[in-house]
């Protein structure tokens, strides 16, 4: 589905001192089956923009079009279900929304919710903790007793596990070891190639560079800029104003050439760095 | 050197496992040295500082701490020279505001009013939180509440800190605020740390690197030395250091030193190929 928001303003704490915008005359589009990366200082507006597309908030003012479901301050909070199943949210720290005795009715709980049968659901739990890296043994055991990393898991298949066309993705892999992050950057990835549309808060720019088709910037609750990443990455504008940080390459590029080396377009990834590097050196 | 720690042929085996969680291990630790401890999840690391914290008995083998073996009789008095800060910074409060969570630790000590007062001051002031001594630690960001965590630790007065993931939950900037306080606090206050990460930027910072696997040591030494272990570092539950993947694609090509190089080093060869071209 394609996601699109048109002069979206939230303010918190509307009529009271204390008020505040938490999204400022947002338009952007999120394409259909693409990997978005949504990237900003804490604090920035990131979640409070991802919030509105299965309507957790809405807008003050301005429209979203989710397909073709139409959220505005109007819209009522009955009949949210068939947007919600459509849309699967895995927020920072999944593992504490974690609340059934067992991994399996964990899993199961929200296929039930939106209305699959005991047995559909079972199938969906079975098929998603193997999706998610662990075995079928994980499902007897209590959530409680897992690791720390295969709680995430865990609950990341009970996201997966409602089948939802959009997955939105907070902050999944913080507090995750180096290999367990890849691991679960390279299942959203995959879940991409087949079909859907991943969406993803990250602070991390190598992720962003390694995974992202599109990538947006949001600023004081500002969209500031949106394109392709290596497009980006690239805008002097946003890098001079500290409103992004680069990836690594990209500033290892940036070093590189305050001494002979050049380069038209900084490198986002190592695989692009190496070959500029060879190309220069005059391989 | 001093040594700080020392441990000797310590083994623990968890009451519903067969294998050991440590086993047979080694390790002395310098006084006001930073010392990274790393090894994937599940190799003992977080093992090794409970029993060094005495959270938990070991089966056989000793640890000695600022001079003293421990046990059970003079544990406590051990405790008071270690400060813990965990991962979660949400786990970790327990006051309704900034200096009711800082003046817990001292208040179990037993310390007098007027001193307790002195103490937050100064634990506050060092880690730059004292404009937000009446806060509500739940209003502050991941970066703050860490380093209110910090001063937490430091009022009690610690010679050894152990990082216990502290950072692995904060944002890129909340992360670097921290690491560079307590870089700051080992240099200013001698103190020694123990970093257990999998964060291969932080373990740039320490002196030595230990990595633990399967409740032993399998190897250890300067940040170097380890990082020259490449792509077998994963297995370790660490990263690649950027600058070795990168060497990595121009081996083949370009003309670089054997072994480790870091950035600057790696900065430094390829600018010095470029001008010779």
């Amino acid at each position: 589905m394609e996601i699109t928001f048109e002069h979206v303003t939230h303010s918190y704490n509307v009529n009271s001192p204390t008020a505040s915008l938490g999204l400022d005359d947002v338009s952007m589009t999120i394409k259909d089956k693409k990997f978005t990366a949504i990237v900003g200082q804490t604090g920035s507006g990131k979640s409070t923009l991802v919030r509105h597309i299965n309507a957790l908030l809405k807008p003050t003012s301005g429209t979203i079009l989710v397909g073709d479901r139409k959220i505005t301050s109007e819209t009522n909070n009955k009949n949210l279900k068939s947007l919600r199943k459509n849309i699967g949210m895995v927020f920072q720290f999944p593992e504490s929304q974690l609340f059934e005795d067992t991994v399996q009715k964990d899993i199961m709980f929200g296929p039930m919710n939106f209305g699959a049968s005991a047995r559909e659901a079972k199938a969906a739990a079975k098929k998603m903790i193997k999706l998610v890296g662990l075995d079928e043994s994980y499902l007897e055991k209590s959530p409680f007793d897992l690791s720390g990393g295969q709680m995430r898991r865990v609950a990341i298949a009970g996201v997966l596990a409602s089948d939802p066309e959009t997955i939105i993705l907070d902050e999944p892999t913080a507090g995750l070891d180096p290999v367990g992050r890849f691991e679960i950057m390279n299942l959203f990835k995959n879940l991409q190639l087949k079909g859907k549309t991943i969406i993803l808060i990250t602070h991390n720019m190598d992720d962003v560079a390694n995974f992202a088709d599109e990538m947006a910037v949001i600023h004081s609750g500002k969209l500031v800029a949106t394109g392709l990443p290596k497009d980006v990455f690239n805008q002097q504008d946003l890098l001079k104003e500290d409103l992004l940080s680069l990836p690594k390459s990209a500033e290892f590029a940036r070093e590189l050439s305050s001494q002979g080396f050049h380069f038209d377009k900084l490198p986002i990834t190592i695989t692009a760095l190496g070959k500029e590097i060879k190309q220069q050196l005059g391989d | 050197m001093e040594k700080i720690i020392s441990i000797k042929n310590l083994t623990y085996t968890y009451p519903d496992s067969k294998t050991p969680a440590i086993n047979d291990l080694s390790l002395d630790i310098y006084k006001n040295e930073w010392l990274s401890i790393v090894g994937k999840n599940g190799s003992g690391k977080s093992t090794l500082t409970k029993l060094i914290d005495g959270l938990i008995e070991a089966d056989s083998g000793t640890i000695v701490i600022d001079g003293e073996v421990i046990n059970e009789e003079n544990i406590w008095d051990a405790r008071t020279k270690i400060g813990i800060i965990f991962q979660n910074p949400d786990h970790q409060f327990v006051g309704a505001t900034v200096e009711d969570d800082v003046a817990f630790g001292l208040e179990n000590q037993g310390m007098p009013r007027e001193q307790m007062v002195k103490e937050i001051d100064r634990a506050l002031d060092l880690v730059k939180m004292s404009d937000f001594k009446t806060r509500d630690p739940q209003s502050l960001s991941g970066g703050q509440k860490q380093r209110v965590a910090i001063a937490g630790v430091l009022a009690t007065k610690p010679q050894i800190v152990i990082m216990d993931e502290s950072t692995s939950m904060l944002d890129p900037d909340g992360r670097k605020k921290v690491l560079d306080l307590v870089q700051k606090l080992r240099q200013e206050q001698d103190l020694t740390i123990i970093s257990i990460t999998h964060d291969i930027e932080e373990t740039e910072l320490s002196q030595r690197i230990v990595v633990i696997n399967d409740g032993k040591i399998v190897q250890a030494g300067t940040p170097s030395s380890i990082y020259d272990i490449g792509p077998h570092l994963t297995k370790f539950g660490l990263e690649e250091p950027f600058s070795s993947q990168l060497v990595q694609t121009l081996r083949n090509s370009v003309k670089l030193p054997e072994g480790y190089l870091n950035e600057e080093e790696l900065k430094e060869q390829l600018w010095k190929l470029h001008s010779s071209m």
